[in-house]
């Protein structure tokens, strides 16, 4: 056992759950190991329309599939010679420049499910779109890496399937004295209290014992661990920026929480896209802005790599409410400070090249994405976690 | 029959037993008792709700002249009344006599999965499971296939001659009667072929479109022949597979959720090959090894197990029907939309940290007005303001009548100790017994909540 872990279990073992701030300024400094690493995932939930993000400004196709809806090459910020954020992504034009982000286009999977439901079930868990898995793989992730709910945390108040294993999940919150405070009702406390361990060999008695038991212990060690370190940087005023603001909190107490996942609503434009778009990428990239500027303040950065990505992009043709339906590939973006490869990390999309439904074509399939996270940024064998082996690409 | 063995027997293949009920069997023998459940669920009651104001949707020539703004509305009050079935779903299920026939109805909409947004088919579909629920398997895939909610759900509405669609051939065997591994990709192809054409009309009706109808000779299972449909799943019927398949599912869900291999062989003895669902229950009901200790109170309960089940010691009227749903998302069982055609994964999946708190709480919250304070997850389809709409009113107590009649008519003459074994169906854990032991000060009210919000309570 390394020695940081075996200062962060027995401190766990023993009931002291506050680290000592020297040994946190020890771990981060020194004993920066793989597992110190962590990920945040956010998703744009609803489908967010792809296209009109990174607006490909040369492309004739992409002007006549939009009357309606396509940006104009005057009203975009151009990257590239083919590509341009859309207005309202200043904040992640800035990070861009700094080389923090990277873009991966055309990500994707084969047969792709145009329902938020299962293509949502298939990102969180990971399956082809034939398959029904029963777990997520951040589940899987902390079912063999570290075992404890709180390794994985949905800032949200329910879990979603990717935080689920087959035997051990994550936890949902987003307000850690709340969860604490309804694990710790006197009436809580007196069934918890007095529990030894007998039960616990029960077959399903005691997996509820135990998940109430490990559920109170880790809502008590997020809440205790975080308390002491409110933000004192001043998000947007909105439900996503208190989301990442809490996920902020989290990360720079140096919770032993590998992933975070954020989910952001609202991105279901089947109907008069353009104002509705250009709010939520605003109100995105200016809460990711300060989220990231948060993390850098306090040195957790280094360690900290965020992923966003969509269930699914949308058409490529508009519909006639000036929205877009349910389409296939999207981009995907990732921020951090060590990135291998900054800025664009493949060509878009090839709008001459669509599928049989007429929608993007993948050229990443997602899975790679978590397998590179995996063994390049986590350094843990990924065949476990994905059941099968994925390239892995070199962004990290 | 012991108190003990008719209480097991009416948390699975009901919602629990009330104290009087149990006096007026004990003194029967197990044949009587589970004869008198068959006998209570012999005819199927539909379920139906008024629908009068959407007939328009449904009627196979005016629906063709509707304005396009018209039909948006009716699609729109569609959807609001899928919400309305869910309601009197649940009051269905609080209110049956017909324990037995609404507690498989809950299971084989967990088999034969399907969603859809047309009132008048997801209507048309429950009442199909209701309808078969105890018949003859054959019957019932036979009539799963032709409904109108599944054919839209898996596609095969588009599953024509000159492009066939797999969708529903290959959910048909993998998730409904064989289960991956026991048919190939060629198998697939070619039942697809067979179910081409098979449509509906507005009305619900099923009807074969002729010309897109692939007449011509299938190879299905080592089998070749003419095939349609219903031939494929008479084949489907003669691999001894489909019977081991769908008794493994009825063990995990009505016995316990670790299957013991001897009494599943038993079971698909006596399934196959007539698949007489009605006789195979018997057998599990009149079987010894049903009411072994091992298999008492070794379930979870669903979250809709644990809704209904409190509920039929005390009625709920809740005021909002948006209240009801909400326990029912949070809990992760939402009737009629199941997560995806697999469905919900059930046993130690209703678990995680979240929802266990939240399941421990939902009696007082329920019986006690207790303040609850854990947000829904928003839709896809919402908005960003109404996506963390609920998150501005964090703190919130549910408008909910509580009717105690039963309850006073049924517990208030109980002692502690009888209130709880007709409530718990689990062994209890030694200390929390001591616990239960210290509330003596509490009216029966307050005990009763109390006991259900115990983990032993989240078991059946």
């Amino acid at each position: 056992m390394k020695r940081r872990e075996f200062i962060q279990r027995s401190s766990l073992a023993s009931g002291t759950l506050l680290v000592p701030n020297f040994l946190k300024a020890v771990e981060s400094s020194v004993l920066g190991g793989a597992n110190h690493k962590r990920v945040v995932v956010i998703q744009l939930s609803g489908g967010n329309d792809g296209l009109n993000t990174l607006i490909p400004y040369t492309n004739d196709i992409y002007y006549r599939s939009r009357p309606q809806l396509a940006v104009k090459s005057n009203d975009l910020i151009k990257i590239t010679d083919t590509l341009g954020f859309h207005s309202q992504l200043k904040p992640l034009m800035r990070l861009y420049d700094k080389g923090y982000l990277a873009i991966l286009n055309n990500v994707g999977y084969p047969n792709p499910d145009r329902s938020h439901f299962r293509s949502t079930d298939i990102w969180h868990t990971a399956s082809g779109s034939d398959e029904y898995l029963t777990s997520g793989w951040m589940g899987r992730y902390i079912e063999s890496h570290g075992q404890k709910p709180y390794n994985a945390i949905e800032i949200d108040d329910s879990l979603s399937l990717m935080l689920k294993g087959e035997n051990m999940n994550g936890i949902a919150t987003k307000n850690a004295k709340l969860l604490h405070n309804n694990m710790n009702t006197p009436y809580f406390k007196k069934i918890l209290n007095q529990q030894t361990d007998q039960h616990l060999s029960e077959h399903n008695l005691g997996y509820l014992y135990k998940t109430m038991i490990e559920a109170r212990s880790s809502a008590k060690y997020i809440y205790e661990t975080s308390k002491t370190n409110p933000s004192k940087k001043q998000y947007p005023d909105n439900p996503f920026g208190k989301q990442l603001k809490t996920t902020a909190e989290f990360i720079n107490s140096r919770l032993d929480t590998q992933m975070y996942y954020v989910s952001m609503g609202g991105f279901d434009t089947h109907a008069n896209q353009v104002n509705t778009q250009s709010r939520l990428l605003h109100i995105y990239s200016d809460a990711v802005e300060t989220f990231v500027q948060d993390l850098d303040d306090n040195g957790t950065l280094e360690n900290t790599l965020i992923l966003t990505f969509s269930e699914f992009g949308r058409r490529v043709q508009e519909n006639a409410s000036r929205g877009t339906d349910h389409g296939a590939a999207n981009n995907v973006f990732l921020i951090g400070k060590n990135l291998k490869k900054p800025g664009f990390f493949n060509s878009g999309p090839n709008l001459n090249d669509l599928d049989a439904n007429n929608d993007l074509k993948y050229d990443i399939d997602f899975r790679s994405i978590y397998a590179t996270i995996l063994s390049n940024w986590l350094g843990v064998e990924q065949k476990s976690i994905l059941r099968t082996s994925f390239d892995t690409l070199d962004f990290v | 029959m012991e108190t003990k063995a008719i209480q097991h027997l009416y948390s699975r293949v009901g919602f629990g037993i009330l104290p009087n009920e149990i006096s007026s069997l004990s003194g029967l023998k197990k044949e009587d008792v589970v004869a008198q459940l068959f006998s209570k669920s012999r005819e199927a009651d539909p379920l139906k709700i008024d629908l009068a104001e959407l007939d328009d949707f449904i009627d196979n020539d005016s629906r063709q002249k509707l304005s396009r703004a018209i039909r948006q509305e009716l699609r729109k009050k569609s959807r609001q009344k899928i919400k309305d079935y869910n309601s009197a779903w649940i009051s269905r299920l609080v209110t049956t006599d017909q324990q037995l026939r609404e507690k498989m109805v809950l299971f084989w909409a967990n088999v034969f999965v399907c969603r859809d947004n047309h009132i008048f088919h997801v209507q048309q579909y429950n009442n199909t499971l209701r309808k078969h629920a105890l018949g003859h398997l054959g019957d019932f895939l036979k009539a799963v296939a032709k409904e109108p909610a599944m054919s839209k759900y898996l596609n095969n509405r588009q599953n024509v001659k000159e492009k066939p669609n797999e969708n529903f051939a290959r959910e048909l065997m993998e998730l409904f009667t064989l289960g991956e591994g026991h048919y190939s990709e060629y198998d697939i192809k070619e039942a697809a072929r067979a179910f081409t054409g098979w449509s509906f009309r507005p009305n619900g009706e099923f009807f074969l479109r002729q010309k897109k109808h692939d007449t011509g000779v299938k190879v299905f299972l080592g089998k070749s022949g003419n095939f349609d449909g219903n031939a494929i799943i008479d084949i489907i019927l003669q691999q001894k597979q489909c019977a081991r398949f769908i008794c493994e599912k009825v063990y995990r869900y009505f016995v316990n959720p670790r299957v013991n291999q001897q009494h599943l062989n038993e079971m698909v003895a006596v399934f196959y090959p007539k698949y007489n669902i009605e006789k195979l229950m018997e057998h599990i009901l009149l079987s010894d090894w049903f009411y072994e200790d091992e298999n008492i109170g070794a379930k979870i309960k669903s979250p809709m197990e644990l809704l209904v089940g409190i509920q039929r010691i005390v009625p709920l009227t809740f005021a909002k029907e948006k209240q009801l749903l909400y326990l029912q998302r949070t809990m992760g069982q939402v009737l009629l939309y199941p997560p995806n055609v697999a469905g919900w994964k059930q046993d130690r999946n209703w678990i995680d940290s979240n929802t266990l708190l939240f399941r421990m709480k939902l009696p007082s919250v329920l019986l006690n007005d207790t303040v609850i304070n854990v947000d829904q997850k928003g839709d896809f389809e919402d908005s960003f303001e109404k996506y963390y709409a609920d998150s501005r009113k964090r703190a919130r107590k549910l408008d909910v009548e509580k009717d105690w009649t039963i309850f006073d008519l049924e517990f208030l003459a109980l002692d502690r100790d009888e209130i709880r074994e007709s409530l718990i169906r689990s062994k209890i854990d030694g200390d929390t017994l001591i616990f239960l032991d210290t509330l003596t000060n509490l009216d029966p009210k307050e005990y009763l909540v109390q006991l259900m919000s115990i983990p032993e309570y989240q078991l059946c």
